[in-house]
């Protein structure tokens, strides 16, 4: 009982630890690809320490969604980061949830959000709103096919097991043409789901193009920490997702420090490596128009379709 | 002990005809026109690697020649006319097509299963290490020959054709280990030669209806 | 002991609702007491429905009576067998909550409609559908569904002075009809085989039925039925005749009545053909489910009719819950019967969740309605804060029907995902891949249910008030929030105590598939529900619940930590510069506008932009009048032309219907005539 509890707290630390990092560490990679000096890394922490000293000021037009909001969706986002393996492939919580669970775990984050785009009465959080509508429903497909696709390779849906499967290279079948096409599924995937280039863009406020922005345009305060906190998170549950489903290599399978060890250290190198690429895909790329995002996330789709294809047909 | 045991080089084989498919749903969702060739470039390279491949695992040499072949001419000499229009006649992107990108893309996906579905009874008859990339092959002629019918400038349904052309060659590799070589640089020769005269084709086209879509043919009826 | 039970049991629910039929009409009292009576009766019938539910759900053994009648091959045979029972539970839930909701609710009527008239028929209908659960002769069904149709369109038509509710009245009672004719071909099938109406017939044939004959049985039941349930394209007339019906009475239309429909092809699938069928069949369900719950969404999204929108959704659930079904029966004709199983328990899961957070929604439309007397969407917003409990109790519905985690909508998706996850243990490559592309089609089903609610909920709860309707709203009466709140609370409970839920349903599914899984469901000691191998998966929504609660009062503690006690301060919301006005706020059809361009191929959008420009200028509008429609489909190309060819046909016959009194006294004589040669 209480190594699980050890495990969930150590779990949660390293989880709310490194979020902001990750969103320092790609702005710095952009930053130094646009040849600035860019912030450092540690930035984020310092804004989200100010942030939470800041008094909030709250809309009057709002109800009590708009203040319940960031706390909903810090706690679903950090649920879903605890269904997933981070440095240890068995973990505690993974029997709460599959993977399904976790997607809808989001997803409840999102329905909050998007009603607290609506909540403060502005053109801007509606238009935030109706635009995430859009964006995560033709996400939702291809999250579910390339995952589907994962799960068939580890034969389970159960988090856990796929990447303990996957780490002693145990049952896989080791094709790798599904693995690479879910893997490339879930990258376009997870670039949508945050809010990424090139289907938003995290550091504009420009009417014509935020999403995300749009919908958190009224927060500040205790409440922009929150939501920008929950948000980085989001960001890192996905890359661990990602790092740790298609490549669990050196994550801990047992729970001797010294594996632990090596498996934290793994992890953030993981990660880092991962944010590092997102910056990079963000300086190639320009942001899309809304109306070309389906052409982006079809072609998502039809990876996540192949992956399972290639699956029963090549040794079928 | 052999450095690459036949299960792990069929996979390869496999990996190649994958990355084959994935370009062609590059083609299908690419809307710029110099994107398209160079993904068609890209394909080409990766049918050249796989083709090796094939030579090195199986010891005929003739399919050597025949991924240098593709290379120098499907990797750069039709490309770079293919360019050479495109530049010339200052057409980039596709604005317009028959069928819109998503639904063209799920079009594809369908062809794709239609093409597993049609050479599941033949692929355990088949015995060599490339027998499931005969699936694959049909895949991207089908695909090949949808971007002909889905696009309307003149220039993407050459690389359509190209895409076709490339199944075929695949295919061809997987069923039976490539053709005779005089067959195989027959095929060459007259791809070349398609290419250059629907370059020069296009030109006209672009000449008499000053635009490259070739829906624009329908007025020539009258 | 317990067949005397249920015997009291029946014999009590069948007393309340008909008391509550005869008792309103018959006593003279003012239109208060009336009510109060009406729907006292109805709720206590629930209430006893409830215990009879449970009962039957419990008992070890089907429990059977029967009484003879004079009529050829009638007999008034009712049987409670563990399916039955559960759907005997959903309905005398639902019908609990929505007699309650219907005592404050219904004053709403004072004037407008005759109330005694009002509380009997909504008895009887309640009765008629119990009977159609419990009747066990084909014929005698028949008459109860009949029945049941019956009374339901005369609730339809309750408003029936105003034009549209007659329109749909008709649409509804027509409809109703062609599906029940095909039902009936369905019992035929069975009855020729047999000579006999009786359901224990028709279970145990002397001789089986000849293939052929089994396919048409198939699909006619699935025709007949479908229509009932409303599945794409048989689904045209529901979003007519459940905003035309009094709220409380579309709860009950939508939230159960279609369910009978569901229970109907339960019953002829796994009972009568007692599972033995052809792949395929279990395919075309699942195609029919996927389609319908995908357009329905869709079609949904595009209405600003609240109740129209709701009407949509129930589509989309039944479609949700045929994946279901559908997914059980495939893997029910290739042997896999714990699969098989699975796929029916999480059909059976989500029919009745979806019984409780669809009537729920359209009891917290009916409140929106009895406070705004609108149901134009466009006309709502900012009720959160007038109307703070419908407001709650309409989001708690909102989040089950979007399946967000811990509620009851969430755990039977989550399972009928599993169940089409589970396909790569079927031997046949078609099924191997369609299954998952089905999954696909749900996921995309689900976000655009999220993405319906998220616009239904924002835009007629939260910010502004958009018309002097919503401003000047008020909190509905107590017994409208007590119905209400019983719903959401039986949501809420269903979402958190699967473990509960699963053994009960998996009695009533054991029967069909002739395995038992609830031991394999419910693991870890009950903590968790996983569909037949924790390895392969498992959720814990109690664990989820926790979870969720304790992530966010970390949230305010680190809030807390790093800030303080800070005291919120109030300003207006930025709108650059402008004060808003509810002209500025993004309105519903605003909101999915995105949704409309990008699936603009099955919408096919027609847009109509006429601006008025000042005269000074051309760069001034003075006024622009913005129109869109979305294309009706299925009417267009599929109805319309049925009924072009009726009306045409009926033209051509009203020659021989001159109106003269010679030529129908001619007619007379002639078929006389004809007849008496025949008879020679």
């Amino acid at each position: 009982m209480v190594k699980v509890l050890v495990l969930i707290v150590m779990q949660t630390v390293i989880l709310l630890g490194v979020a902001p990092f990750i969103v320092g560490l790609i702005r710095k990679v952009k930053a130094r690809l646009q040849c600035r000096r860019g912030a450092s890394v540690f930035q984020p922490y310092a804004d989200l320490v100010k942030l939470f000293r800041k008094q909030p000021v709250v809309s009057t037009t709002t109800s009590w969604i708009f203040t319940a909001t960031p706390y909903i969706l810090f706690a679903s986002t950090l649920l879903a980061g605890l269904l997933v393996p981070v440095f240890v492939s068995t973990i505690p919580l993974s029997f709460a949830g599959n993977i399904i669970a976790l997607v809808y775990l989001l997803g409840l984050g999102t329905f909050f959000l998007m009603l607290a785009g609506l909540d403060a009465g502005s053109a801007f959080g509606g238009m935030g709103s109706s635009r995430e509508a859009i964006v995560a429903s033709l996400t939702e497909p291809a999250m579910i096919l390339s995952i589907f696709a994962i799960a068939l390779t580890a034969g389970s849906t159960n988090l856990s097991t796929i990447v303990h499967k996957t780490a002693l290279l145990e049952g896989i079948v080791s094709d790798p043409s599904p693995h690479l096409m879910a893997f490339a599924a879930l990258v376009i995937v997870a670039l949508a789901e945050t809010g990424r280039v090139p289907v938003d863009n995290p550091a504009t406020h420009l009417e014509l193009t935020m999403i995300h922005e749009a919908m958190i345009l009224e927060y500040s305060g205790r409440y922009l920490a929150l939501v920008e906190w929950a948000a980085g998170l989001k960001l890192l549950v996905f890359l661990t997702l990602i790092a740790n489903v298609s490549a669990p290599w050196g994550i801990a399978t047992s729970l001797e420090p010294a594996a632990l060890g090596i498996g934290l250290a793994a992890y953030l190198a993981k990660v880092s490596g991962l944010a590092v690429l997102i910056g990079i895909l963000e300086s190639m790329f320009a942001k899309l128009r809304l109306f070309r995002v389906p052409e982006l996330l079809g072609v998502a789709f039809i990876l996540a379709l192949l992956g399972v294809i290639f699956f029963y047909v090549l040794r079928g | 002990m052999p450095l690459i045991t036949p299960l792990i080089g069929s996979q390869l084989v496999d990996l190649g005809s994958a990355l084959l498919l994935l370009t062609c749903f590059g083609i299908v969702a690419q809307r710029r026109l110099s994107a398209c060739v160079d993904l068609f470039a890209v394909q080409s390279v990766f049918l050249a690697l796989t083709a090796t491949l094939v030579a090195f695992l199986t010891g005929i040499h003739h399919i050597y020649i025949a991924a240098a072949l593709t290379v120098i001419i499907k990797a750069i000499v039709i490309p770079r006319i293919l360019k050479r229009v495109i530049e010339r006649l200052n057409v980039t992107r596709e604005l317009v097509m028959n069928v819109n990108v998503p639904s063209g893309l799920l079009i594809c996906g369908g062809l794709v299963m239609l093409a597993f579905f049609i050479t599941q009874p033949i692929i355990p008859l088949g015995f060599l290490l490339t027998r499931d990339s005969l699936a694959i092959a049909l895949a991207i002629m089908l695909i090949g020959f949808f971007t002909m019918i889905a696009r309307k400038k003149a220039v993407t349904q050459v690389i359509g054709f190209l895409v076709m052309e490339n199944g075929l060659f695949l295919g061809a590799s997987a069923a039976a280990y490539g053709m005779p070589l005089i067959v195989e640089l027959g095929v060459f020769f007259d791809v070349l030669v398609g290419a250059i005269i629907i370059g020069i084709y296009t030109h006209r086209l672009h000449d008499a209806f000053d635009s490259v879509d070739t829906s624009k043919l329908t007025i020539l009826k009258e | 002991m317990v067949n005397d039970l249920t015997f009291t049991l029946v014999w009590g629910l069948f007393g309340w609702y008909g008391a509550g039929v005869v008792l309103p009409l018959g006593c003279r009292a003012d239109s208060r007491r009336q009510n109060l009576l009406a729907h006292g009766c109805a709720a206590f019938g629930g209430m006893v429905g409830i215990v009879l539910g449970v009962v039957g759900l419990l008992a070890s053994e089907p429990w059977a009576a029967r009484s003879p009648s004079t009529i050829p091959l009638l007999t008034f045979a009712i049987r409670l067998d563990p399916l039955a029972a559960f759907f005997v539970l959903t309905i005398s839930l639902a019908g609990l909550a929505a007699s309650i909701y219907a005592i404050g609710y219904v004053r709403h009527f004072d004037g407008r409609a005759s109330i005694p008239l009002l509380g009997s028929l909504f008895n009887g209908f309640l009765c008629s559908m119990t009977l159609v659960i419990l009747a066990d002769n084909g014929f005698f069904f028949l008459i109860v569904w009949e029945l049941m149709s019956l009374l339901s369109y005369f609730l339809v038509v309750t408003e029936h002075e105003q034009a549209e509710v007659r329109y749909a009245g008709l649409f509804y009672l027509i409809m109703t009809h062609v599906g029940t004719a095909f039902i009936i071909v369905a019992f035929l099938i069975f009855f020729q085989g047999v000579g006999s109406f009786s359901f224990d017939t028709f279970r145990h044939p002397e001789q089986p039925l000849p293939e052929g004959m089994k396919t048409i049985a198939f699909l006619t039941a699935l025709i007949g039925f479908g229509t009932k349930a409303g599945i794409v394209p048989l689904h045209v007339w529901l979003p007519y005749a459940h905003p035309a019906a009094p709220s409380h009475v579309s709860a009950l239309m939508s939230g159960v009545m279609i369910k009978t429909a569901i229970y109907g092809l339960v019953r002829v699938y796994f009972d009568f053909l007692g599972g033995q069928f052809p792949w395929w069949w279990g395919f075309v369900v699942l195609l029919v489910g996927a389609v319908s719950a995908l357009l329905g969404v869709m079609y949904a999204l595009m209405e600003h009719d609240l109740k129209s929108l709701l009407a949509y959704h129930s589509v989309e659930n039944i479609g949700i819950i045929l994946l279901g079904i559908g997914a059980g029966m495939i893997f029910q004709s290739f042997g896999l019967k714990e699969f098989a199983a699975l796929g029916l328990l999480a059909g059976l899961y989500h029919t009745i969740n979806h019984a409780m957070f669809k009537a729920l929604l359209f009891l917290g439309a009916g409140s929106l309605l009895y406070a705004t007397h609108t149901r134009n969407m466009e006309e709502y917003g900012g009720l959160l804060r007038r109307m703070p409990w419908t407001g709650l109790f309409f989001l708690i519905g909102a989040a089950s029907i979007s399946a967000l985690p811990p509620t009851n909508g969430f755990v039977s998706e989550w399972l009928v995902f599993q169940s089409l996850f589970l396909s790569f243990q079927i031997p046949d490559l078609l099924m191997k891949l369609m299954l998952p592309i089905a999954g696909a089609m749900l996921a995309l089903t689900g976000v655009l249910a999220l993405a319906c609610f998220a616009k239904a909920f924002g835009i007629a709860f939260l910010a502004l008030p958009r018309s002097s309707h919503a401003r000047h709203a008020e909190e509905v009466p107590m017994p409208m929030r007590l119905g209400m709140g019983l719903l959401a609370s039986v949501c809420l409970l269903l979402g958190l105590l699967p473990m509960v839920v699963v053994p009960l349903l998996d009695r009533v599914v054991g029967p069909f598939a002739q395995i038992s899984i609830a031991d394999q469901v419910v693991a870890l000691d009950g903590w968790a529900l996983a569909p037949v191998d924790v390895q392969f998966a498992s959720i814990s929504p109690p664990i989820l619940a926790a979870m969720l609660i304790v992530g966010a009062l970390l949230g305010l503690c680190l809030a807390v930590a790093f800030g303080g006690h800070l005291v919120k301060r109030y300003g207006k919301t930025w709108g650059c510069g402008i004060n808003l006005s509810p002209r500025t706020e993004y309105t519903a059809t605003g909101f999915v506008q995105p949704i409309k361009q990008v699936f603009s191929t099955i919408y096919r959008p027609t847009v109509k932009l006429e601006t008025e420009f000042l005269e000074e200028s051309r760069y001034f509008a003075k006024r622009r009048r913005f129109e869109f429609h979305i294309e009706p489909v299925f009417q267009k190309y599929l109805y319309d032309p049925v009924v072009m060819f009726f009306s045409t046909t009926a033209d051509r016959l009203r020659v021989i219907q001159a109106g003269s009194l010679h030529l129908y006294l001619a007619y007379i004589f002639v078929t006389l005539i004809v007849l008496l040669l025949f008879a020679v």
